[in-house]
């Protein structure tokens, strides 16, 4: 769990109009670790990983992705988003596309793969996440948590080096949630670099290697999970961890 | 009006340049309207002016009028006489473009933010969203209400008439000059038009029903009819 950085954020601004949303974020994520990023809604970690593959421009710091210099604006955007695969609350699958050719679509488009290779690949993706059987369904006709896990299946099928996860069981029925987790538990165990802003506190401490809390824009702590959650070092982390407890 | 049979291949082929005059400009207008609407989306504000102001004059000014400024006025302003086909066809073409812009752009901004993103994000190029994400689910939304646009097209291209072109309006009417007046002419007129837009109606209800979601898509050309 050590080496080079495949991830840098150094000294990160972000501010939509007079606003600031990240404040000065510094983070460096080596190659298999599992950050899980936690806090209170509005501090910024959605922002966060949105400025990591130029989602969102930033007005301060540098980020930097294998080398390459993150710039939401040039055409070497293309190049970081391509390797790093992103999985969204509110699933983004593309709605006139089966299953299967969402999965399909990037490898054939962006990466210029054919459609063999792809189609081997995304087969064996779909049964990876549980879902052969569902792979010529239309993302209407499939539940929140199939819905999901077939947009997990989608990042990966171009082989990213990074996965990040935006609160990708926040939307989904209470009892569809564990069949994302054990997705992502599975790509945990695999090996995979992650970056995952969540809510689902367990899961961090079970499967995170490390945790990051936010708060208003700026890393309060940064901690082994486990520790983190024993141990809370300040005073808003003891409160935000308290309160969803419950 | 057993006599009026006599005119049948003439009522016949003036609704066959009907058809052809509004289909013309229907597809002039589609072209120029979906310029329009990509100028109304651009990030550049000089350009959402230019689309908007484009798009509110020629929905504002009376066809007929812009059919008049083409016919009589490019003579004057550009020097040299236009026909009275090029004319109609420049003039509904203009309408129909400015309708079909708003048509498109509703179509386009119905998209959601979300599925830019998620395309973005794959690596995607702006180019190659709007090809595979955004013009498939917008062909949608667009499909119904340019029915009614097309619909349209072909009820004021009679206005055409005005001007000396003899498509379908003009050709009944001269009918009826020769018949010495009466109501026949103008029915034969009524019932061609109702037949001819009820048809474009039900063609769209089948062109819906035919990319209704989770039917086939022009994607499935990309990714390679596997369902």
């Amino acid at each position: 769990m050590n080496g080079a950085p495949i991830l840098e954020i150094k000294d990160v601004v972000k501010r939509f109009g007079s606003r600031t949303i990240l404040d000065g974020i510094s983070l460096n994520v080596v190659p298999q670790e599992i950050v899980c990023i936690v806090g209170s809604s509005g501090t910024g970690k959605s922002t966060l990983l949105r400025c990591v593959n130029g989602l969102e421009d930033i007005q301060g710091g540098e980020i930097r992705f294998e080398q390459t210099r993150v710039e939401a604006r040039s055409k070497s955007i293309k190049a970081v988003r391509m390797r790093i695969g992103m999985i969204f609350q509110q699933f983004n699958l593309y709605p006139h596309l089966t299953a299967l050719e969402n999965v399909m679509l990037a490898p054939m488009v962006v990466h210029g793969e054919d459609r063999k290779t792809v189609e081997e690949r995304a087969r064996a993706l779909f049964e990876k996440v549980r879902l052969s059987q569902r792979i010529n369904a239309y993302p209407a006709q499939l539940s929140g948590g199939e819905q999901q896990r077939v947009a997990i299946a989608r990042a990966l099928a171009a082989n990213p080096h990074l996965l990040m996860f935006d609160e990708a069981t926040s939307a989904l029925d209470p009892e569809t949630v564990g069949d994302v987790l054990a997705v992502m538990r599975d790509l945990a165990v695999e090996g995979r670099t992650m970056l995952v802003v969540t809510h689902e506190i367990r899961f961090a401490a079970d499967v995170g290697t490390r945790m990051v809390f936010m708060d208003q824009g700026k890393i309060v702590e940064d901690a082994n999970p486990r520790e983190m959650l024993a141990h809370p070092k300040t005073e808003r982390a003891r409160q935000f961890f308290s309160s969803i407890r419950g | 009006m057993s006599g009026s049979l006599v005119f049948l291949p003439l009522f016949l082929k003036a609704t066959g340049t009907t058809i052809w005059l509004s289909w013309l400009a229907l597809l002039i207008g589609a072209v120029g309207g979906t310029l329009i609407a990509l100028l109304r989306t651009s990030r550049l504000w000089p350009l959402r002016v230019i689309a908007l102001l484009y798009t509110e004059a020629f929905r504002s000014v009376p066809i007929l009028i812009v059919l008049f400024f083409a016919y009589f006025g490019a003579p004057v302003m550009l020097g040299f006489d236009v026909s009275p086909f090029v004319a109609a066809t420049f003039a509904l073409a203009l309408h129909a473009s400015a309708n079909m812009s708003e048509v498109v752009r509703a179509g386009i901004e119905s998209v959601g933010a979300g599925q830019w993103e998620a395309a973005l994000a794959s690596g995607m190029r702006m180019r190659e969203v709007m090809r595979h994400i955004v013009a498939p689910q917008a062909l949608r939304v667009i499909l119904p209400p340019s029915v009614g646009v097309y619909i349209t097209v072909l009820k004021e291209s009679s206005l055409a008439s005005i001007i000396g072109y003899f498509e379908l309006t003009r050709t009944g009417l001269l009918v009826r000059e020769t018949q010495g007046g009466g109501f026949g002419p103008l029915l034969a007129l009524a019932a061609i038009y109702f037949i001819l837009s009820y048809g474009i109606s039900l063609c769209g209800a089948a062109l819906e029903r035919h990319y209704a979601v989770g039917g086939a898509t022009s994607t499935d050309a990309v990714v390679g009819g596997m369902a």
